[in-house]
C-alpha cells in the first residue's frame, strides 16, 4: 500500500512541470548567472582586493619582513604596500585609504582600526612572521648547523600562509552564493509540501475528502506522499549540485556522502515546511504558496544567497537566527565540511537541521490529526 | 426483514447558524437503489459526508452495516465505494493510473486489482482514454472517470453524489444502466440527485429532502399515491371566460385549475375518465381547442404538494 502510493507519488512529481521548473531549471539558471558574473568579478576582485596597507620603517628594522611583504605584494597580490612615514601612515589609516599599518622596528607591530577579514589576514601575516623569525634567531644562536633546514621550513610556512590566505579568500567570496543556492534548492520543496497537505485535508480539497473515506489509513497515504516529494526534491537538488560541481566547476569539496546526507535532510525540511504551512487552518492555496516563497527567500537571504557576507553579519548581530535558519545551517554545514578537518561543526549543523525537521513534523501532525471536520 | 445497510437517526448538523440537517431519519436496506432527491442546498451532500464520517454532527447517530461509523472504521470503509460530488482525481496521473491508485487503496492483490481496473474502465466506457490525463478529458468523461475510481473495488455499498452532472444524455443513460447493473450484482446504492427523472428511472426507494428534513419517502408509487394529483391535463384554448373556468372547476375530480397564455392546466384527483368528461364539456359549449395532452404526476408534483414549491425550478435556479 505504502510503496504503491509512494510510486504514484513519484510519478506525479516527475510529471509536474511547474515544480520541475522551480526545482531544476531555476537553480541551474541562477547558478549559471552567478558563475558568469563571478567568473568575471573574481579576477577583477583579485586585483582590487589586494589589501592596502601602510608600511613604516623604524630603527632596527628587519630586512626579512620587508622581503616577505614585497613577495606577498608582487607574487601573490595579497597586499598593496605603501612605504610611508609614520605620520603619513596614520593619516592614511584615518582616511581609510589603508586597512592597517605595519611598523617594522625591533619587533613588528600592526595597527588596525576595525575587525574584519582583511585585518585578520594582516594579523596572521604578522603573527606568522613573529613565530618563524623567533625560531630562526634561536636556532641561529644555538645550532648554526641546522640553519639551512630551518630556513627552508620557514620559507615553506610562508608559502603556506600565502596560499592559504588566498584560496580561503577566494572560496569565501564565491562559495557563499553556491552553498546558499543549494540550500534554496532544498528548501524549494515547500511547494510540494503545501501540495501534499492540501491534497490530504478533507476540508481543503476533494482529493483529501476522497482519500480520507478510503479504507487505507490516511497517515499512510500522507506519509507516502511526503516521502515521494522528499525523494523528488532530493534528486532535483543533487542534480543541481552536480551541475554546479561538474558543469560550473564550483568546488564543493569531496565529502560526497555527507553532502548527500545534508541535502536529504535539507529537502525534508523544505517539504515539511510546506506541509506545515499547508496544514494551517483554512486559507487559500495561493496564499500558502506565497507564504512559503516568503519564508524560503528570507531564509536564503539571511544565509547569503543575495548578498555575500550576510551570514557573518547575522552572526555578529543576531547569532540565534543562524542557529535556527535551515538555509544558514546548510551553508554552514557545507562550509564546515570544506574548511575544518573535524566533523564537529558539520555534525552540529546536522543536529540543528534534524531538530527543525522533527519540530515541523510534530507541528504538522498536531494540525492535521483531527479526524472529523466541522465543515467541508 | 431486510438487512439495514445504512441507518440514520435524528441526525442534526449545523454549520454555525445554519441547520443543514434537521433531525434526519433514513434507512437504506440491502439491495436497494436508494434515491436521495432534493433541491440545491437541501443537505444531500451533508448527509453523505456524515455517513462517511467526514463531518462531525451535533446530534443523532449514523450506522453503516450495523455499526456506528468512525473515521478509523477501515473495515466498514473497505465495503463502501464513494463517488463524491466534486471530482477527485490526480491531475498528473492518467485515467488508468488514477483508477489503479484509488482501487489500490482498497485492494492490495495486484492481479485482482488489475482485473478490477479493467472492469471499471469498461464500465465507464473509458477504453479509448486510458492514457489520457484528466485535463484532456471533457467534463462528462471526467465525471465518468470519477465514477470509475469510486466503484472499481466492487464495494457492497456505493454512494454516488450527483454523479451525472454535466454528462450528456447518452452517457447518462449508460451510467444509470451501469448503476442498475452493479445493483443487480449485489451492491446497495445510495444515489443523490436533483434530477427527478433519473431518480424515478432507477431508484427502488426514494427520500425527498428539503431544508435538511426528509419530507417524504417510499417507492415512487407510494410517493405519488401520497398526493392528491392523479392526473394533469393540459389544453391549448384561445379564449375562456371566468364563468367557463368556474364551470370546469366544478366538474367532478377537478381540484385545481390554472389558465395562462392560452394554456389550461387541469389537475384532477384520482378517478377515471377525467379527460372524456372535460372534452365533453368543451364540445357541449362549442369551445374550440388545440393540442391536448395528459400527464401522470411526477416527483416534482409530489415535492410541490408537500413543500409548496417547485423542485425543478429550485434545482435549475
Ligand atoms: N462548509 C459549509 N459551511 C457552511 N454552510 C455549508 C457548508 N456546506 C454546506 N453548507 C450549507 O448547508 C446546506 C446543505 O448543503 P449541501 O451541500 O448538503 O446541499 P446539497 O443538497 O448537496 O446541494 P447540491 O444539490 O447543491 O449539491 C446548504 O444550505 C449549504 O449552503
Ligand atoms: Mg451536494
Amino acid at each position: 500500500m505504502f510503496f504503491r502510493a509512494y510510486g504514484y507519488g513519484l510519478k506525479r512529481c516527475a510529471r509536474e512541470k511547474y515544480l520541475m521548473f522551480w526545482n531544476i531549471l531555476f537553480p541551474i539558471i541562477l547558478g549559471t548567472l552567478f558563475k558568469v558574473s563571478f567568473g568575471d568579478m573574481n579576477e577583477r576582485e583579485f586585483m582590487f582586493q589586494q589589501i592596502p596597507v601602510a608600511y613604516v620603517e623604524e630603527e632596527q628594522s628587519q630586512q626579512e619582513f620587508e622581503t616577505l611583504l614585497t613577495e606577498l605584494e608582487e607574487e601573490n597580490q595579497l597586499v598593496k604596500v605603501q612605504k610611508v612615514s609614520g605620520e603619513e601612515a596614520k593619516k592614511l589609516l584615518r582616511e581609510e585609504e589603508v586597512k592597517g599599518i605595519f611598523w617594522n622596528g625591533s619587533s613588528i607591530t600592526l595597527t588596525v582600526t576595525e575587525e574584519g577579514m582583511d585585518t585578520s589576514i594582516l594579523k596572521s601575516i604578522q603573527e606568522q612572521y613573529e613565530k618563524t623569525v623567533g625560531a630562526f634567531s634561536e636556532i641561529a644562536a644555538e645550532h648554526p648547523e641546522n640553519l639551512q633546514m630551518v630556513a627552508g621550513n620557514i620559507a615553506k610556512q610562508w608559502n603556506y600562509l600565502k596560499e592559504n590566505s588566498i584560496t580561503n579568500r577566494n572560496m569565501d567570496m564565491m562559495s557563499d552564493y553556491f552553498y546558499a543556492l543549494i540550500a534554496m534548492n532544498c528548501l524549494y520543496g515547500c511547494f510540494s509540501g503545501v501540495n501534499c497537505a492540501v491534497a490530504f485535508k478533507a476540508n481543503l480539497s476533494a482529493l483529501g475528502a476522497r482519500r480520507v473515506v478510503a479504507s487505507t489509513n490516511r497517515f499512510v497515504i500522507l506519509l507516502a506522499d511526503i516521502c515521494a516529494k522528499i525523494t523528488a526534491q532530493f534528486f532535483c537538488t543533487v542534480f543541481g549540485a552536480m551541475y554546479l560541481k561538474y558543469a560550473l566547476k564550483v568546488n564543493l569539496g569531496d565529502e560526497t556522502v555527507r553532502i548527500l546526507l545534508m541535502i536529504l535532510i535539507g529537502s525534508a525540511i523544505g517539504v515539511m515546511t510546506g506541509v506545515f504551512v499547508g496544514s494551517i487552518g483554512k486559507i487559500k492555496e495561493s496564499v500558502r504558496e506565497g507564504l512559503c516563497i516568503g519564508v524560503t527567500m528570507i531564509e536564503c537571504f539571511l544565509a547569503g544567497l543575495m548578498a555575500s557576507g550576510m551570514y557573518q553579519l547575522v552572526e555578529t548581530y543576531a547569532p540565534v537566527i543562524n542557529r535556527i535558519n535551515p538555509a544558514s545551517l546548510i551553508v554552514k554545514a557545507m562550509y564546515s565540511l570544506n574548511i575544518y578537518d573535524t566533523y564537529t561543526r558539520y555534525n552540529q549543523c546536522m543536529l540543528g537541521l534534524l531538530a527543525i525537521t522533527v519540530i515541523l513534523c510534530i507541528g504538522s501532525y498536531l494540525m492535521v490529526r483531527r479526524e472529523r471536520y466541522a465543515s467541508i | 426483514m431486510a438487512e439495514k445497510v445504512v441507518e440514520i437517526e435524528n441526525l442534526v448538523k449545523r454549520y454555525k447558524e445554519l441547520v443543514a440537517l434537521d433531525h434526519l431519519n433514513l434507512t437504506v436496506e440491502k439491495g436497494e437503489i436508494f434515491g436521495l432527491l432534493g433541491p440545491n442546498g437541501s443537505g444531500k451532500t451533508t448527509a453523505i459526508s456524515c455517513i462517511l464520517a467526514l463531518l462531525n454532527f451535533d446530534k443523532g447517530s449514523v450506522k453503516v452495516f450495523g455499526e456506528e461509523i468512525q473515521p478509523d472504521s477501515y473495515r466498514i470503509k473497505q465495503q463502501i465505494g464513494v463517488v463524491l460530488q466534486n471530482v477527485a482525481v490526480f491531475e498528473d496521473l492518467t485515467v488508468q493510473e488514477n483508477i489503479d491508485y484509488f482501487c489500490g487503496l482498497y485492494i492490495k492483490d495486484k492481479t485482482e486489482r488489475k482485473k478490477c481496473v479493467e472492469e471499471a474502465i469498461t464500465f465507464a466506457g473509458l477504453e479509448d482514454f486510458r492514457k489520457f490525463l484528466p485535463k484532456k478529458l471533457s467534463g462528462g468523461l471526467l465525471r465518468r472517470l470519477n465514477i470509475a475510481c469510486g466503484i472499481a473495488h466492487k464495494p457492497k455499498l456505493i454512494i454516488l453524489d450527483e454523479p451525472t452532472v454535466a454528462v450528456d444524455p447518452q452517457s447518462r443513460n449508460r451510467i444509470l444502466e451501469g448503476i442498475q447493473k452493479l445493483n443487480r450484482e449485489g451492491a446497495t446504492i445510495i444515489y443523490t440527485s436533483h434530477y427527478m427523472e433519473e431518480v424515478e428511472q432507477i431508484c427502488s426507494r426514494i427520500a425527498i429532502l428539503d431544508k435538511g428534513r426528509c419530507v417524504a419517502s417510499g417507492t415512487k408509487e407510494e410517493l405519488k399515491a401520497m398526493i392528491k394529483t392523479g392526473e394533469k391535463i393540459h389544453m391549448e384554448v384561445m379564449e375562456l371566460t371566468p364563468e367557463q373556468l368556474e364551470e370546469i372547476q366544478s366538474l367532478q375530480h377537478v381540484y385545481q385549475l390554472t389558465y395562462d397564455k392560452g394554456m389550461l392546466e387541469i389537475r384532477c384527483s384520482g378517478g377515471k375518465h377525467n379527460l372524456v368528461r372535460i372534452l365533453d364539456y368543451f364540445q357541449q359549449k362549442e369551445i374550440s381547442f388545440g393540442r391536448v395532452y395528459t400527464e401522470l404526476p411526477t416527483l416534482n408534483d409530489v415535492f410541490l404538494e408537500i413543500t409548496g414549491k417547485e423542485l425543478r425550478d429550485l434545482a435549475e435556479g
